[in-house]
């Protein structure tokens, strides 16, 4: 991002227009958000004025965390609800991309396609896949289907819908230029279009991962009988504040993950499109 | 721009030839669930109920209160809260936007506490919130705030960081102050940027509320498809999704067209799709 430069001149209000250098930058950082954390550790002290019903206090959440570690809650081990997440979440973005992927580059490329399938999409997309949550346990039980149900219909919308759009943008001038110099159609669908499109595929994938995500907590939050969101729902009722925090920041850590990490895997599979 | 491959228009037939095949396809699709649920032993009602059951429950579910109220009173109580939370977030995310675009420090002090706040599903939220506030509005309209608040902050501050500092010192130059620079150099530069956000924003708050009222509640769309769920009627879980996705729809529609009307000289970036 580039950052908006005052005018030059040392005013007194230069401090505060001007973008700080990477060492400043990471000082303000870690000593606003260490105040941050005094300042929490403080209201929540003993006799302090917030009750620790409304907010624990810092140690309360690491003793959580400690606690999560060493013995089961609710059943299984921290690691064995972390697992169920990810192995819902993944598996049903998974099975989205095996589907939409080649539905949409399929729509993007033949128009006959996208007349007929656009239409179908477009009346379901303003569902959001949190709605479908009702039918799916109705039609599936409160199992892993029903979740991978659910992130299913989530993640395959931005798989379609960014693998058509990448197609359909295309420069015409790369299919004609293709096929100037005698390539087949085939060859121009795998080594021309399916290549420039790439960045944009990549896009799609990522928001379906994060839609997938964000789908997948609230349906454990409904239904399910492990995982990170039924965590967070358990201590919610117990009144174990510490463990939903916990909970709250693995569901936040391994979101913030799943972003860094596509990000990553569009840098190496499209270091061209890399900002 | 040059001629795309793709959609070569055919001139001379009456009737658009993607309308034609859009219908066909929903006809077809209509047809074939009329068709499951009328031939005897195909799908069971209980599992997927018929087109004309799923209108019948509309024109019920509208007149009859169900589950404390009409269809129409559910979908005013999501209404206002979703509205309480969007407002929020507006008011409260474009102003720290512009902060933080403008006041690089007050960036690096606050990214940390945001980036982290903002991996957070605005659903993992609604354990902690019923604690806070209980089953009420508050409750609800909290999480559409915290789902619709990053995509204000965030659209606010690229859209003023995209402000070229030669607009600025030209506006210095010609004497404005910072006040009169910001109202009529900044916003105006950002204002595309910033009704992206809105938009994202109303549709974020919007999604995140359905899920909310699933959970805690006693009235709203959320809350009226988890009655269904409850009572075993797919036919009105059917008819509380298409109300939630018909006022999602028509929400952005509005937005859409706000958005002509408020920011004429913004070209689409994206060639539109037929």
């Amino acid at each position: 991002m580039r950052p908006l430069r005052s005018r030059a001149g040392g005013s007194t209000a230069s401090f505060w227009r001007r973008e700080p250098g990477p060492i400043a930058w990471l000082a303000i950082a870690m000593s606003f958000t260490a105040a941050c954390i005094a300042l929490w550790w403080f209201v929540t002290r003993p006799g302090g004025p917030v009750s620790p019903l409304f907010l624990p206090p810092p140690m309360d959440v690491v003793d959580a965390f400690v606690r999560l570690l060493a013995r089961p809650y609710l059943g299984s081990t921290l690691g064995r609800h972390i697992a169920s997440s990810l192995s819902v979440v993944i598996g049903g973005w998974l099975a989205a991309g095996l589907v939409g992927l080649p539905l949409g580059i399929a729509m993007g490329w033949w128009r006959k396609a996208r007349w007929i399938a656009f239409p179908i999409f477009q009346l379901l997309r303003p569902i959001p896949p949190l709605a479908w949550i009702p039918l799916a346990i109705l039609w599936l039980g409160i199992g892993d289907s029903a979740r991978i149900f659910v992130v299913f219909i989530a993640a395959i919308v931005p798989w379609v819908m960014n693998s058509m759009q990448a197609v359909y943008s295309i420069d015409g001038l790369l299919v004609r230029a293709a096929m100037t110099l005698g390539a087949s159609d085939r060859q121009i669908l795998t080594r021309v279009v399916c290549r420039t499109a790439l960045p944009t595929l990549v896009a799609g994938a990522r928001i379906a991962l994060g839609n997938a995500w964000t789908t997948l907590v609230a349906a454990e939050l409904l239904a399910a009988t492990s995982g990170l969101g039924y965590i967070a729902l358990n201590a919610s009722r117990t009144l174990e504040m510490g463990i939903l925090l916990v909970a709250m920041a693995i569901i936040g850590i391994l979101g913030a993950s799943f972003a860094i990490g596509m990000q990553l895997l569009t840098r190496l599979v499209a270091p061209w499109s890399a900002t | 721009m040059t001629a795309m491959p793709g959609p070569r228009r055919r001139t001379g037939s009456s009737v658009p030839q993607p309308a034609l095949y859009g219908a066909l396809a929903l006809t077809a699709l209509f047809a074939g669930w009329w068709l499951a649920t009328a031939i005897p032993g195909v799908v069971s009602p209980r599992v997927l109920p018929s087109p004309l059951d799923v209108v019948a429950r509309f024109f019920f579910l509208a007149i009859e209160p169900f589950s404390g109220s009409t269809l129409e009173g559910h979908a005013i109580a999501s209404l206002t809260r979703w509205l309480i939370g969007v407002l929020a977030a507006l008011g409260l995310g474009i102003p720290i936007g512009v902060l933080l675009a403008w006041l690089p420090p007050c960036r690096a002090a606050i990214t940390p506490i945001f980036e982290l706040l903002r991996y957070i599903p605005p659903f993992a939220w609604v354990p902690i919130a019923v604690l806070w506030l209980g089953a009420t509005t508050a409750t609800q309209a909290l999480i559409v705030f915290i789902a619709a608040f990053p995509a204000c902050v965030i659209n606010t501050q690229l859209g003023v960081s995209q402000v070229e500092p030669i607009l600025l010192r030209a506006a210095k130059t010609l004497g404005a102050g910072p006040w009169t620079t910001l109202r009529r150099v900044v916003l105006p530069v950002a204002a595309p940027s910033i009704f992206t956000g809105v938009r994202i924003a109303f549709g974020n708050g919007w999604m995140a509320l359905v899920g909310a009222e699933l959970v805690v509640g006693k009235q709203g769309l959320g809350f009226l498809i988890s009655q269904g769920q409850i009572n075993d009627s797919v036919a009105t879980i059917f008819v509380g999704m298409m109300a939630i996705g018909a006022l999602g729809a028509a929400i952005d529609a509005l937005l859409q067209r706000a958005q002509r009307v408020i920011l004429p000289w913004k070209t689409a970036s994206v060639r539109p799709l037929e």
